[in-house]
């Protein structure tokens, strides 16, 4: 059987597995997005508690492998009788993970904002809520735009470790599909190619805005 | 935690931290063999990419393309189940440093490449004003102030491959996780087990990104504003 053979028939299954896979690496990005900001500010802001807490999730979360926590998400809290499926364990420990890096990422960011500007905003008489809405996070945005689009490849790419709780991403259909059809080679090959093609054009992308960025400064 | 699970753990524990302290020398050992040949392959992608000649630099930038978008569990996966139907069976270790270094390699060559073009270039044209070979003058000038550019990232990277060496317990590796996974599926001491490992990863972690952060305030040009 040629590999284009093999294409034809364990298509739709691939397909709907990269589908999956879009799924939970969009679902962990968005809880990353939300949880990596509230870390960034509780860095920031004035409450040294808060703040230290923040430091010290953000320590764990980047010294440990992904898997681990996706172990300890999925196996451990099963032990204690907290059950999640390993699509939802997936989801929240690749999320829990990336908002550790996007909280360094937004701190970055929102530090890269002149004090200026906030003083400003504040002399005209913004209350601090506003001040963060309108003037700082919009300024910040322009900053963190290309290093949250690198967590989103990274994202995209790391899904494959879900496979190792048994999440039904790409890479956990194509471990079925080559015991099933004895052709491992092939089919990693081809579930290759479908990572590549969703990851270059994001990576292009990210590229662009850093280029226009590059330029701007 | 109840009485019978503490009481196991007071007998266990003695086995369960030398079985995993095991998985971490091999851990440490994946880690560094393989950071060896991410560097070496990665130099030699940079200087593909720097030279003049178009199918060399052509070559090196769809390696980099291919290495940097696809999982490095996919690439692990296709070295080790793959290439054994093609009668080319690798050790698992040897396939799981392969793979982390053909990988590393890709992302050490933009770390390379990036640090040899910080450097001024009129060290480069005084060096070769001088009489020095293009070659020499890579050696002797600019290459010795490369390295302090590369030494951060290099070591974030080392961070980086130090935790995603876990991903070789799927091909059966005996290193940190996968002793883990074994002790666990042993002991049922899930949580125990998965939080002193996780205590061995940030002990070894931790003071390496330390010291990273310590090299970048001191090597990594500020930008003027």
């Amino acid at each position: 059987m040629g590999v284009l053979d093999l294409w034809e028939m364990i298509r739709p299954e691939l397909l709907t597995a990269a589908l999956a896979t879009l799924q939970l690496a969009l679902g962990a990005l968005l809880l990353g997005l939300v949880l990596g900001l509230l870390l960034a500010l509780a860095r920031l802001g004035g409450n040294p508690l808060l703040g230290r807490l923040a430091g010290i999730y953000i320590e764990i979360f980047r010294g440990t492998p992904a898997l681990l926590q996706l172990f300890i998400i999925y196996f451990g809290l099963a032990a204690i009788g907290v059950t999640f499926s390993s699509f939802q364990a997936a989801v929240i420990g690749l999320g829990l993970n990336a908002a550790a890096y996007l909280a360094e990422i937004y701190r970055a960011g929102l530090e890269a904002v002149p004090k200026g500007q906030t003083e400003a905003a504040q002399a005209i008489g913004m209350t601090r809520g506003q001040v963060l809405a309108w003037i700082v996070l919009p300024q910040a945005l322009r900053v963190v735009l290309a290093p949250i689009g690198n967590v989103a490849i990274s994202l995209l790419k790391d899904t494959s470790v879900a496979s190792l709780i048994a999440a039904p991403d790409l890479m956990l259909r194509a471990q079925d599909l080559s015991s099933q059809y004895f052709m491992p080679l092939e089919i990693y090959l081809i579930v290759g190619a479908m990572y590549f093609a969703l990851c270059f054009p994001l990576s292009l992308l990210v590229r662009r805005i850093e280029r226009a960025q590059e330029r701007r400064s | 935690m109840d009485d019978a699970v503490g009481s196991r753990l007071a007998e266990l524990w003695p086995y369960l931290l030398q079985t995993l302290l095991l998985g971490a020398g091999t851990t440490v050992f994946l880690t560094i063999a393989s950071l060896l040949v991410a560097i070496a392959l990665g130099f030699v992608l940079a200087l593909m990419r720097r030279s003049d000649n178009l199918i060399l630099g052509g070559i090196a930038r769809v390696y980099l393309e291919i290495f940097r978008n696809v999982p490095i569990l996919t690439q692990l996966f296709i070295l080790y189940f793959g290439l054994a139907r093609l009668g080319i069976t690798l050790p698992a270790a040897t396939a799981a440093i392969l793979g982390f270094g053909l990988n590393g390699a890709a992302i050490l060559s933009e770390v390379f490449r990036a640090s040899i073009n910080a450097i001024d270039r009129g060290q480069g044209e005084a060096a070769l004003a001088i009489g020095m070979t293009p070659a020499r003058a890579m050696w002797v000038i600019v290459l010795p102030q490369a390295v302090r550019i590369a030494l951060p990232p290099t070591g974030n990277f080392a961070i980086g491959l130090f935790k995603d060496t876990s991903l070789a317990s799927a091909a059966a590796v005996p290193e940190l996780a996968f002793r883990a996974k074994m002790l666990v599926s042993e002991t049922y001491l899930t949580n125990e087990i998965y939080l002193m490992v996780a205590a061995i990863y940030l002990g070894m972690s931790l003071p390496v990104a330390h010291l990273v952060k310590r090299a970048e305030r001191r090597f990594t040009p500020q930008k003027a504003h």
